[in-house]
């Protein structure tokens, strides 16, 4: 593993350019494809309506996937993101119900959210404790938190201002694309671009390298779960605002799905490679699939299977991809 | 992992064995307490339950001592238990095999599922996390297509005693687990191939140069996790009676947390059969022990989060090792 | 460039897999709705008359060990449902408080697992065993594989009472069942056939395929549908977990596949009914596809209210729980052996005994918005 860290490209280089560029171009062309090939077999794949809502109904897993691949992209990992999302949603219901003024109630779960996650990152950096036991911690923390305190009562009765998910900006842009799109290109250009967002690879690639160069390893892995929050914050609005009913329970699988996104997105678990991009098409992409296997009619017994066997299937190619370009580059 | 020079560790060094005394003392006063409050808590019939109840996820913590120690993690674990469940009900009652055959082909196929695992990690070199995220979700596909969500019941007699009897006063599992545990014990502290696994996990790339068969053992320890999840999924069924496709979701959570808890240090390089155990048994008991003394399901779930943040915390600042952050 | 061509490769063999797998998948896919679970099916009569009496079946219920005669004395129950944390068993969690309120010396508390796993019930059964309680009151995740925890408890002098979702018939005294599951298909498959047409074509959504009582009750439909609705077309199921999310996604999924020849939805789980009527909703076809389903009132309340769902079939949860407390209170005491064939139930008066060893609370229950708003849970 160690050999591999001398070779690796860093962001800006031309040859990285073209890295980022094909992981992101193939998961393009994976959406397209898969759209006109179901479009063949079944054309109400392909009515506005349908893709609208493949892109609305999971655009919260693709704003999660921007805060995790920066979480991964810095060399650690975060399990705990479901659970948080599954409480920052009852905050933000419960505040609404209780009739606390409607901005407050947005606002609140992303503030929860980044504190929650700063603890976390505060705890991996400076005491040095490893990124899974923690969020692995912070998980049951939260999760029976959160059944304790609600006694699982769901939240109905939601004043019709809190849907946030619902609104459409001058009628026409639905506010989780809207946010989805934004989200996506601000943190792209952040990573890019920025000292603090070059840090985050830096810390991910060679974390002593980094040191050495004057990057502190322990206020970027901080400022990166911050972040993190903040995106699962954002998530969880949206996942909160979609339907008339707050569930008081953590989503199944959450986590999984999200890392999977960012995995599959491009985002290396070695550290120090991959765009929000990527991830960001990439939970674009594994909605598709979710939709597209209903669609053709695979018996929904084999549809984990099929899912499965695609990630497998990516990953596999990523990594072939990958050691051609440093044993050839 | 970006770790600079890691400090090469022998395979039993002095701080090791601090950690597991450590957290044996702390449980043995978590388990007075416990009994304190809960008479029924600390009687010979609860404990050995306890040992019938944990064996599932204790077999599975063998082999993932020495994953991590090499480095490595295998989150397929659950889903390869499910993946074996229903070879055993469907190859016996679908493909028509004798019981004791298809019992040995369901851990046959867990074998067959770890090798895969180690296949792909070894020679295409994906990383351990993302390969088993995806055959977490690719075994478990298997299990539900193939089962077509049917369970498999109605076996007979003798097939329970794997999973409710007893021999001697003690459950079978029970045994089966005391002997997993003195194997993997043995084979970590003494052979070479336990010294092997540590030179991976300590530093891959120098264990490699020094003509280490690195590959070989990374296979052999994936293997090692898809057979124990197939003698697992076999005591499993033996002692619920049936077969379904959800078995053995979430187990791998439970299996890192205990090895975890044992001292393994994520990292690689470090850990012991004896910690695992330890971890095993104090998160069995601790969760047994609340729930006897009548705290709730939700919050024993929470303190289990708390008390794994905060032994590794306590062993952590016992070595005092130098960690970069990440 | 090799590497893109070698890429390509992979990408094109990736896609033949899949392309492989989906159609192997479509060959596999379920013609046939009928549940899965390979049990016989006794579809009612077509007609609006009540089931005729089934001949009395011994009892087959389990037995206790040594229980202690507690007659009459303080008793200590717990109630471990399938998971903890939906309305559905909120609602008869606070059936049985409020049964232990008014019998006066019975304790009840609810515990459980998160998630609904069989494997998570046992344990949690077992340390209460281990504990010590009078009684243990469940409803099963499974009905075989809580069969040998069930019966240690029964071997150790505890009493045990289903509701909800039966476990086999030996590991357990009495079971409360809300209506019989041929009852509710009848209930289910006549509404879908009055709201959406005799000859439309409708999707079902439920939990998993392994979930036993949705299992047997999409069983039971799909034998009713063909006897007394064989127009009525069947066009998929999807598995929707507990989920809310999930279950919308999936509806809507449904919505945009079938588009014109969807015309109604089934909703087999709480979480899985106001999701469908919200999808019906945002796809804007209130009033144009018919949603029927079991759900508890207050999920419902929106979409019942503004005309979107007509009838929401359910059972009184509350009751259910209140039932089941009254029926071991009254095996405690003694007041409720094996061949009965009644029990006293409170404020709900005489329960029948069915099938041996079930006690049945009664026909299904249809919400609707006439009478919707005087339930809350």
């Amino acid at each position: 593993m160690s050999a591999i860290v001398v070779s690796r490209l860093r962001p800006g280089e031309g040859g990285a350019l073209r890295l980022f560029a094909s992981q992101e171009a193939l998961l393009a062309f994976a959406i397209i494809g898969i759209a006109i090939l179901v479009g063949f077999y079944n054309p109400r794949f392909l009515a506005t309506r349908n893709l609208a809502d493949i892109v609305l109904g999971n655009a919260y897993i693709s704003v999660a996937a921007i805060g995790m691949s920066m979480v991964i992209v810095s060399g650690n990992i975060d399990i705990s993101v479901g659970s948080l999302i599954g409480v920052l949603a009852t905050i933000s219901g419960s505040l609404a119900v209780a009739g606390v003024p409607i901005i407050l109630v947005w606002l609140t779960p992303l503030v929860v959210g980044i504190l929650v996650m700063m603890l976390q990152g505060a705890v991996i950096a400076y005491l040095r404790i490893p990124a899974i036991v923690v969020t692995l911690g912070m998980l049951s923390i939260l999760k029976g938190g959160l059944i304790s305190v609600t006694g699982g009562r769901w939240i109905t009765d939601l004043p019709q201002s809190f849907h946030l998910a619902d609104i459409e900006l001058f009628g026409i842009l639905p506010m989780p694309v809207l946010i989805m799109v934004a989200a996506t290109i601000l943190a792209a250009l952040w990573m890019r671009y920025s000292a603090s967002g070059r840090a985050i690879y830096a810390t991910g690639g060679n974390a002593e390298a980094a040191r050495l160069c004057g990057v502190s390893p322990q206020r970027t892995v901080v400022m990166v779960f911050a972040l993190h929050g903040l995106f699962a914050g954002i998530a969880a609005l949206l996942f909160a605002t979609q339907l008339k009913v707050i569930q008081s329970t953590v989503p199944p699988n959450l986590e999984l799905t999200v890392i999977t996104a960012a995995v599959v997105g491009g985002v290396s678990i070695l550290g120090g490679i991959g765009t929000v991009v990527g991830s960001t098409l990439a939970a674009v992409l594994i909605a598709e699939i979710a939709s597209a296997l209903v669609f053709i009619n695979v018996s929904p017994y084999w549809i984990h299977a099929v899912q499965g066997a695609l990630i497998l299937v990516t990953v596999v190619a990523d990594i072939l991809r990958r050691r051609r370009r440093q044993v050839g580059g | 992992m970006a770790v600079l020079a890691p400090e090469v560790r022998s395979a039993a060094p002095r701080w090791l064995i601090r950690h597991e005394t450590l957290l044996a003392a702390i449980l043995v006063v978590a388990l007075a307490i416990l009994g304190l409050f809960n008479e029924r808590f600390l009687t010979i019939d609860n404990l050995l339950n306890q040992g019938r109840l944990m064996t599932e996820v204790g077999l599975l913590a063998l082999p993932m001592t020495f994953i991590i120690i090499t480095g490595g993690i295998d989150l397929s674990v659950g889903s390869i238990v499910g993946l074996c469940a229903i070879m055993l009900g469907y190859s016996w009652k679908n493909l028509g095999f004798p019981l004791p055959l298809a019992i040995a082909f369901a851990i046959g196929v867990g074998g067959v599922a770890g090798f895969v695992n180690g296949l792909l990690i070894t020679r295409v070199r994906v990383p351990p996390l993302i390969m088993t995220i995806a055959t977490l979700a690719l075994y478990r596909g298997l299990a539900e297509g193939i089962s077509q969500a049917r369970s498999v019941r109605n076996y007979p007699e003798w097939f329970f005693f794997t999973g409710q009897g007893e021999w001697l006063g003690v459950p079978v599992q029970l045994w089966i687990l005391l002997v997993g545990i003195i194997v993997a014990g043995i084979a970590l502290d003494r052979t070479t191939f336990g010294r092997t696994l540590y030179a991976i996990g300590n530093n891959e790339t120098a264990a490699r140069f020094s003509g280490l068969p690195v590959d070989r053992a990374k296979l052999v320890v994936y293997t090692l996790s898809g057979l124990a999840a197939g003698l697992s999924a076999w005591v499993l069924v033996s002692r619920v009676t049936t077969t379904r496709s959800d078995m053995g979701s979430g187990y791998e959570l439970d299996v890192i947390a205990a090895v975890v808890l044992g001292g393994t240090s994520i990292f690689g390089g470090v850990g012991t059969i004896w910690g695992t155990v330890v971890g095993l048994v104090m998160i069995q008991l601790l969760k047994n022990g609340l729930a006897l003394t009548g705290v709730k399901g939700d919050a024993t779930i929470m303190v289990i989060g708390a008390v794994l943040i905060v032994s590794t915390l306590i062993a952590s600042s016992l070595h005092g090792r130098r960690e970069v952050a990440g | 460039m090799k590497q893109s061509m070698k890429h390509r490769m992979v990408k094109t063999a990736a896609l033949v897999i899949l392309g492989v797998a989906m159609a192997g998948g479509s060959a596999v896919a379920a013609d046939k709705w009928d549940g899965g679970d390979d049990l016989p099916t006794s579809p009612l009569a077509c007609d609006a008359g009540p089931a005729a009496a089934a001949a009395a079946k011994p009892y087959d219920g389990g037995q206790t060990t040594g229980a202690p005669n507690k007659a009459g004395k303080p008793i200590t129950l717990v109630d471990v449902p399938k998971l903890i944390g939906i309305g559905y068993f909120n609602a008869t969690s606070k059936g049985m408080r409020d049964a232990a309120k008014e019998i006066g010396n019975v304790k009840v508390t609810t515990d459980g697992p998160t998630e609904a796993k069989i494997d998570e019930q046992i344990k949690f059964i077992d340390n209460y065993i281990t504990r010590g309680v009078d009684g243990i009151l469940f409803a099963a995740n499974d009905p075989v594989a809580i069969a040998p925890v069930l019966k240690k408890a029964l071997s150790k002098g505890i009493h045990v009472v289903g509701y909800d979702a039966n476990s086999q018939p030996d590991a357990r005294q009495w079971f409360v069942n809300q209506a019989q599951f041929n009852g509710i298909a009848k209930a289910m498959v006549d509404a879908m056939a009055k709201e959406a047409g005799e000859d439309k074509g409708f999707a079902i959504v439920t939990s998993t395929f392994t979930t036993p009582n949705q299992a047997r009750w999409i069983a039971e439909m799909s034998t009713y549908a063909a006897k007394c609705h064989p127009k009525l077309k069947w066009l998929e199921t999807v598995e929707a977990q507990e989920d809310n999310v999930l279950s919308f996604n999936q509806a809507t999924t449904l919505i945009n596949k079938y588009g014109d020849k969807l015309s109604g939805l089934f909703g087999m789980t709480s979480v899985a009914t106001p999701a469908s009527a919200e999808a019906v909703t945002k796809a804007g076809q209130c009033g144009k596809l018919a949603v029927v389903g079991l759900a508890t009132p207050n999920a419902m309340k929106p979409y019942v209210n503004g005309g979107c769902v007509k009838s929401v079939v359910l059972w009184n949860p509350v009751d259910l729980g209140y039932a089941a407390t009254h029926v071991i209170r009254a095996v405690v005491d003694g007041k409720l052996k094996p061949g009965a064939t009644s029990v006293d139930a409170g404020k709900l008066g005489k329960l029948n005994v069915i099938n041996g060893s079930e006690i049945l609370l009664g026909s299904p229950f249809i919400f609707t918005k006439d009478n919707i708003k005087d339930f809350d849970f």
